[in-house]
């Protein structure tokens, strides 16, 4: 498990929106199930002293933090003040931010993850899913249910795709150590390299499978600057040049990024690339 | 988005960049009402989104005495099957040295950066490939308003200083108009000064509404009605259409099909919350694209309501084929009423796309 064990402290901020209430109470069905801590306290300007499921709502990430021991922050701020919010939290001590909305502007996003690094703290995302240890806590909005415990690490740029690769690995009786969506824009805080980096550090993380998209470089830079056993598979070899594939980031731009020059560097770096989400747990068996 | 290089110039000289003299026209005779103001050697430019506009004939010289003729000329053209619909019309600068700045966004590094070139021009890319110490490139603090002394001097290396407030101007309309990439190439240094001699300048589509940008795509029917509904949507050239939720997946999907040596037809995200309305106009958007016989829809997710999917595909009432593979809440009851109606419900993406293959052929 990386980011965070059974013990951590999650605050929502957010957490009277639709999505902030609907996920605060699935994270919290997860922390009752495997004993953990989960969703302590929530955050929403001016709406102080209410509460969502049994958890109490803060003005303020500052006042729900001088009521309760927590380190980790879930982001479902709206994309215009989404990049507050990162701040706001970072200002406050929190140590890990992970920021599930989506469609926030590039320079916004910049601009946050600057300022969050200036306060040591870590960002996931923005427009991910979060992250999830199997039996340990799970942060955002991942189906909890697909998943197992086990050796495998899963970072992914994608969301729904991500489910499917967990889903095939339980399937195939693989379990996995820790399971984070890194998010689909340009710009994001933890990339391929920040998370492999954790990876290497987990004694539970024996070999990791790497989802990637068109758009970018980032993959390839990320295993090669680990010494894990990693499994590759990428999306969009059949996407089509300067066509915006949903994602801002999964865009080919000026020749960059297509998932077919992707997929022939990392096969030249040895390493084993799916061709399709099914062969992915034969594959990491073989490099087990 | 990309701005056209009339717009990317009217913005870049609100920063302060110096660009040369020039009016957009959209007939030929309007040429000659300016030249008195714009000079009598003149350069005439395409206004069209294509990528080396001018060796696809998209710029020409004129005199003032031909300059009508030349207009006539150029907007009979189609720039890589573009039409020219508007001409920007520039006084010939007296060039005496051509350099490359451009300003995006670092994925790697999550900042922006700036590269500088010693030589500019339309050769610049194949240079680069060529050379790759021929382009200087640093990375700059979103935290900073300028681009420090420092890295400027960095940056230039032995281009003439000159050049700098232009370049830092350039990384003012870089933040403040919430681009992607501010681009001039070339910079130009001249008897009278610096100019951007051309301009590219692209806008984050997800800040289009606060820097009050209406896009003025031509979209056709179904990409209006796409967009209306909130679906990522792109038209390819196969006949099995694709529905999915989250782009990754989608995309997966559509990769899935060209393994299995199929061709699809478009790509369609319904996004977070595929409900039976969504589903619905979603299923019913895919089956008005012509030659489309099957549509495979892929929907994964654990807040997925597999009975509300299954009654809006019921509701879509198309005449293509719909097979489904979806994963979430209330499965067996999703696949029930899908049994009910005829529809059929697979266990896999592998499975749902082989079974759309069969359908295709």
């Amino acid at each position: 498990m990386i980011y965070g064990d059974k013990n951590l402290g999650v605050i929502v901020q957010n957490i009277t929106g639709r999505q902030g209430r609907f996920h605060t109470e699935l994270m919290n069905d997860y922390a009752r199930e495997v004993g953990g801590r989960g969703v302590v306290a929530g955050v929403a300007p001016r709406k102080g002293g209410q509460e969502v499921h049994g958890v109490p709502v803060y003005n303020t990430v500052r006042e729900a933090l001088r009521e309760h021991d927590a380190t980790a922050s879930v982001i479902f701020v709206p994309a215009v003040a989404a990049a507050d919010a990162i701040m706001e939290a970072a200002h406050a001590g929190i140590d890990l931010a992970v920021v599930i909305t989506e469609h926030i502007p590039v320079h916004d996003s910049m601009l946050a993850v600057a300022y969050a690094k200036l306060h040591d703290c870590t960002v996931i995302g923005p427009n991910c899913p979060g992250l999830l240890s199997p039996g340990e806590c799970k942060l955002g909005i991942m189906p909890a249910h697909l998943a197992t415990r086990g050796h495998v690490g899963v970072v992914s740029r994608s969301g729904t795709l991500t489910y499917e690769v967990v889903d095939e690995l339980t399937r195939a009786g693989i379990g996995q150590s820790t399971v984070v969506g890194i998010g689909g824009d340009p710009v994001i805080g933890q990339t391929f390299v920040d998370v492999l980096a954790r990876f290497e550090d987990d004694p539970q993380t024996k070999a990791v499978v790497v989802i990637g998209e068109v758009g970018g470089n980032l993959e390839e830079e990320g295993v090669r600057s680990t010494d894990l056993p990693v499994v590759a598979y990428i999306a969009g070899v059949s996407a089509p040049p300067e066509k915006r594939m949903g994602h801002a980031g999964a865009i080919i731009e000026g020749g960059e990024g297509d998932a077919r020059s992707k997929v022939r560097r990392l096969s030249a770096l040895d390493i084993p690339v799916a061709s399709r989400p099914s062969e992915i747990p034969e594959l990491i068996r073989g490099v087990l | 988005m990309k701005l056209l290089e009339y717009e990317a110039k009217e913005i870049f000289s609100k920063y302060g960049i110096p660009v040369p003299k020039g009016v957009l026209i959209r007939a030929p005779e309007e040429v000659t009402a300016h030249l008195p103001r714009i000079g009598d050697a003149v350069v005439l430019k395409a206004q069209v989104d294509v990528g080396g506009r001018g060796k696809a004939g998209g710029v020409l010289m004129a005199e003032d005495a031909t300059a009508v003729e030349t207009a006539r000329e150029l907007f009979s053209r189609e720039i890589k099957g573009v039409p020219v619909r508007s001409i920007l019309v520039e006084e010939r600068l007296a060039i005496e040295h051509e350099y490359y700045v451009s300003i995006a966004v670092d994925r790697s590094s999550r900042q922006p950066v700036v590269l500088f070139a010693d030589a500019g021009g339309v050769e610049i890319e194949n240079a680069a490939m060529a050379d790759e110490s021929a382009v200087r490139r640093v990375v700059v603090s979103p935290l900073l308003r300028d681009i420090p002394p420092f890295l400027m001097r960095e940056l230039l290396g032995g281009a003439p200083k000159e050049l700098a407030p232009t370049i830092n101007s350039l990384y003012h309309a870089f933040q403040e108009k919430d681009a992607m990439l501010a681009e001039i190439n070339p910079l130009v240094t001249t008897p009278q000064g610096v100019y951007a001699a051309d301009a590219k300048l692209i806008i984050d589509d997800n800040a289009l509404a606060r820097q009050g940008i209406a896009v003025n795509r031509d979209l056709s029917e179904r990409e209006r009605e796409a967009e209306k509904h909130g679906f990522s949507y792109v038209e390819l050239d196969g006949s099995i259409g694709v529905i999915g939720n989250g782009a990754g997946l989608t995309m997966s999907t559509l990769d899935l099909i060209e393994y299995y040596r199929g061709q699809a037809a478009n790509f369609l995200d319904v996004g977070g919350g595929a409900d039976q309305e969504r589903v619905m106009h979603a299923v019913r958007l895919v089956a008005s694209m012509p030659g489309v016989n099957v549509i495979v829809v892929n929907l994964l997710g654990g807040i997925t309501r597999c009975d509300e999917v299954a009654k809006g595909i019921i509701a879509a009432g198309v005449a293509p084929t719909v097979i489904v593979r979806m994963a979430g809440t209330n499965e067996e009851e999703g696949r029930q009423l899908l049994a009910e109606h005829g529809y059929r419900m697979l266990e896999s993406m592998d499975a749902a796309v082989r079974a759309a293959m069969e359908v295709a052929a």
